[in-house]
């Protein structure tokens, strides 16, 4: 509950944008945005102090942009095969995960409202769902290359498995949560079936659905190494085992920045997404 | 849609040997007419393939058919040569063929064509028909060894290095050889370099499968002893001074055979004139690349982050034969650098496909009736060789009269007759038979 509400005063922080109240974007910028710049900068300072002795094992940030400059000023250079700029890198792993965890949000709220309704279903699916959500990403890619028999789908069949669990037990937790008042009230206004999921149950239970799927939605971003291990080819994810291979640490650490600021960026539009939603159907 | 599917490769398969037929009886004829009459008379019936590659020096043939218009120039404009992550990741996608997003051919361990045919890597142990059309390279690999046993300076003989692990061994501690796949060529080399010496790879010593990225960080926090694999990372480690290179395996078997091109045999069944114009242009690629005038540029290509994506110094010194082992010894152009067409590099010798599957029956990969000669007859396709040889005009000291390059002697003194491969076997102490 509190990353909404720190989500509202977000929301709030954005609609002050628009007024032309230089002394709110002030207090804004101090408020917001210098805490985080000012750690950032230390910690980079820190980086560079412990790592610019001349037997230092990781590089500083200093070399880290002096080796990865040409791939931050041209993002969308395009050289031929994988030699790609790196916005065309995250822009397909993007499209990979999009499918994937579209399909997870499907799948996993069906049956986390399936598991969470039937105290039958929740016995018997339960204990299988929580063996096969410790799985680690990377052992589901040859069992789905051995099932689908192409890659494309092997690949986004590995974002979808692994983001899908969290989406599944935290809707399945937010049905069975639903006050025993609620159901009440349907009972007593005589709500169909379909009333009852879209009235009742759909916005009692969104805030738990809600944090499932940014929980979803940060794996999905986590199993794309993994799940473009083996297509290879243009993708952040395999952008890091390349140079993995190529022991180029400074790109490694860029790929993480990027990977880390888009992850930032999928969880807080999915909390986005939430709060918005969660409001509506309360207003509704 | 199945039935098109399946009446198709037939059709093929019929206009495929004939056109064979055809071209081997004026195979003659051929080689004293023009280059371009030879490309013109066999349109490819596809422009495109997608061929896979390790990051490693041994598959710039490759790199170098596609920067320098080798694969355009045969008429194969579409090629793609992509990057794989792993052995085991070129395994799954030559598995899966273009046609599933997958690949069609690729740069490739000698073994692993052989083993999927046999379906003995391959899921469920469903046999998947691949082709051998050219050896890629001979020599080139390295073993390295870590530093904790700088003071042996191991080069050929590990009797020395035998006492070493043993009595790391018996204090407890793991001992870890590492190689690149189960049955691939790095296993061979590894295995018959620690036998020789007397340590038991299945007994004395772990021998664990390491994917070539992990070698070096993996020395680094001590979890392996020694390791075999292709450059730059022996020369890495080097550099890192992590370890250093016991020996280069061209000094175990001199001019041993090492990568291989192979298509899956579909693709070659369904576009003979396209896996014919693929295999030219990768011959005439494997020349330039031996022509020490093109070394410099082939470095400079294979460093591109496209490629091998590794810096030009950490490259150019061994592509030129110079080889600093990191002990002091130093090697300026090294008899048994790789070489990619020199002392018949290119072609595909059955009796060297012969000696990888005898080895593969020593370590019990495969098992001890199995018939390897009906296998190389089904895989190794030299004949393929000898008609892109003939179409090229290839000079004929080149080309091989014979499909064995006879006994083969192994710088313990064992000798590999491709006649008796059962004496071979015999011969030596350490095995594991299956």
């Amino acid at each position: 509950m509190s990353s909404m509400q720190r989500s509202n005063t977000m929301a709030k922080a954005v609609s002050f944008r628009w007024a032309p109240d230089f002394a709110a974007i002030q207090q804004v910028l101090v408020q917001r945005v210098l805490p985080p710049v000012v750690i950032i900068a230390l910690l980079g300072i820190l980086w560079e102090l412990l790592c610019s002795s001349p037997g230092a094992v990781l590089p500083p940030p200093s070399q880290v942009l002096r080796d990865t400059w040409e791939l931050i000023v041209n993002p969308f250079y395009n050289h031929g095969g994988n030699d790609v700029g790196m916005a065309w890198q995250i822009l397909a792993s993007l499209e990979r995960v999009a499918y994937g965890y579209s399909l997870a949000v499907v799948a996993g709220i069906a049956l986390g409202v399936l598991v969470g309704q039937s105290t039958w279903a929740m016995r018997g699916l339960d204990p299988v769902f929580q063996v096969l959500r410790t799985v680690p990403p990377l052992a589901w890619l040859p069992i789905s290359l051995a099932g689908f028999q192409d890659s494309t789908p092997s690949a986004i069949f590995v974002i979808f498995i692994t983001a899908i669990w969290p989406i599944i037990i935290n809707t399945s937790v937010g049905i069975r949560n639903i006050p025993e008042d609620y159901r009440n009230v349907a009972r007593v206004l005589r709500l169909n079936g379909m009333e009852y999921f879209t009235r009742i149950m759909l916005p009692a239970a969104a805030p738990y659905i809600f944090s499932g799927l940014r929980i979803g939605v940060g794996l999905s971003w986590l199993a794309i190494v993994a799940a473009e291990m083996l297509i290879g080819g243009v993708g952040i994810g395999f952008f890091i085992w390349d140079a993995w291979n190529a022991s180029m640490i400074s790109d490694i650490i860029l790929a993480l920045v990027y990977v880390g600021i888009v992850g930032f960026v999928l969880d807080r539009m999915v909390a986005f997404i939430g709060s918005w939603v969660t409001r509506g159907t309360a207003q509704g | 849609m199945n039935k098109t599917n399946k009446g198709n490769p037939v059709l093929d398969r019929r206009r495929f040997l004939q056109q064979t037929a055809g071209v081997v009886g004026g195979t003659a004829l051929l080689s004293s007419l023009p280059l371009s009459w030879a490309v013109a008379s066999g349109r490819p019936e596809t422009t495109s393939a997608k061929l896979g590659f390790i990051a490693l020096t041994d598959a710039a043939p490759l790199f170098v058919a596609v920067e320098k218009g080798f694969f355009a120039a045969h008429g194969m404009t579409d090629v793609e040569v992509l990057k794989q992550s792993s052995w085991g990741t070129t395994r799954d996608n030559l598995v899966l063929g273009s046609q599933r997003n997958g690949i069609d051919g690729a740069h490739i361990l000698t073994p692993m064509p052989y083993l999927m045919s046999a379906g003995a890597i391959t899921p469920n142990n469903r046999p998947v028909p691949m082709s051998v059309l050219a050896r890629l390279n001979l020599n080139g690999q390295c073993i390295s060894v870590g530093n904790e046993h700088a003071d042996l300076k191991v080069r050929l003989d590990t009797s020395e290095f035998a006492e070493a692990i043993a009595a790391k061994r018996s204090g407890g501690d793991a001992v870890n050889a590492a190689m690149t796949f189960p049955g691939g060529t790095h296993d061979m080399w590894i295995r018959y370099w620690m036998a020789a010496g007397g340590i038991d790879p299945n007994r004395d010593i772990s021998t664990i499968t390491v994917p070539p990225p992990q070698m070096v960080a993996n020395m680094r926090v001590g979890s392996m002893d020694t390791f075999c694999v292709c450059e730059p990372w022996n020369h890495q480690l080097i550099n890192q001074g992590i370890g250093y290179t016991a020996n280069t395996t061209g000094e175990i078997w001199n001019d041993h055979p090492e990568k291989a091109f192979a298509l899956r045999s579909d693709y070659v069944e369904a576009n003979p004139n396209a896996a014919m114009a693929l295999l030219k242009a990768i011959m005439e690629a494997q020349m330039w690349c031996e022509d020490p005038a093109n070394h410099e540029e082939m470095a400079q290509i294979c460093s591109r982050r496209r490629w091998i994506h590794a810096p030009y110094a950490d490259l150019i010194d061994r592509i030129q034969g110079n080889f600093d082992y990191g002990t002091g010894l130093v090697i300026e152009d090294h008899p048994q650098m790789m070489r990619y067409w020199k002392n018949q590099a290119s072609y595909p010798f059955k009796s060297h496909d012969l000696w990888f599957l005898t080895e593969n029956k020593r370590w019990g990969y495969l098992p001890q009736d199995f018939d390897s000669q009906a296998l190389i007859e089904q895989v190794n396709r030299e004949d393929l060789w000898r008609e892109a040889a003939a179409a090229l005009g290839i000079d004929s000291a080149d080309i091989p009269d014979s499909t064995s390059r006879g006994v083969e002697t192994f710088f313990d003194g064992k000798t590999f007759d491709p006649e008796d491969p059962q004496a071979y076997l015999d011969s030596l102490e350490i095995k594991r038979l299956a």
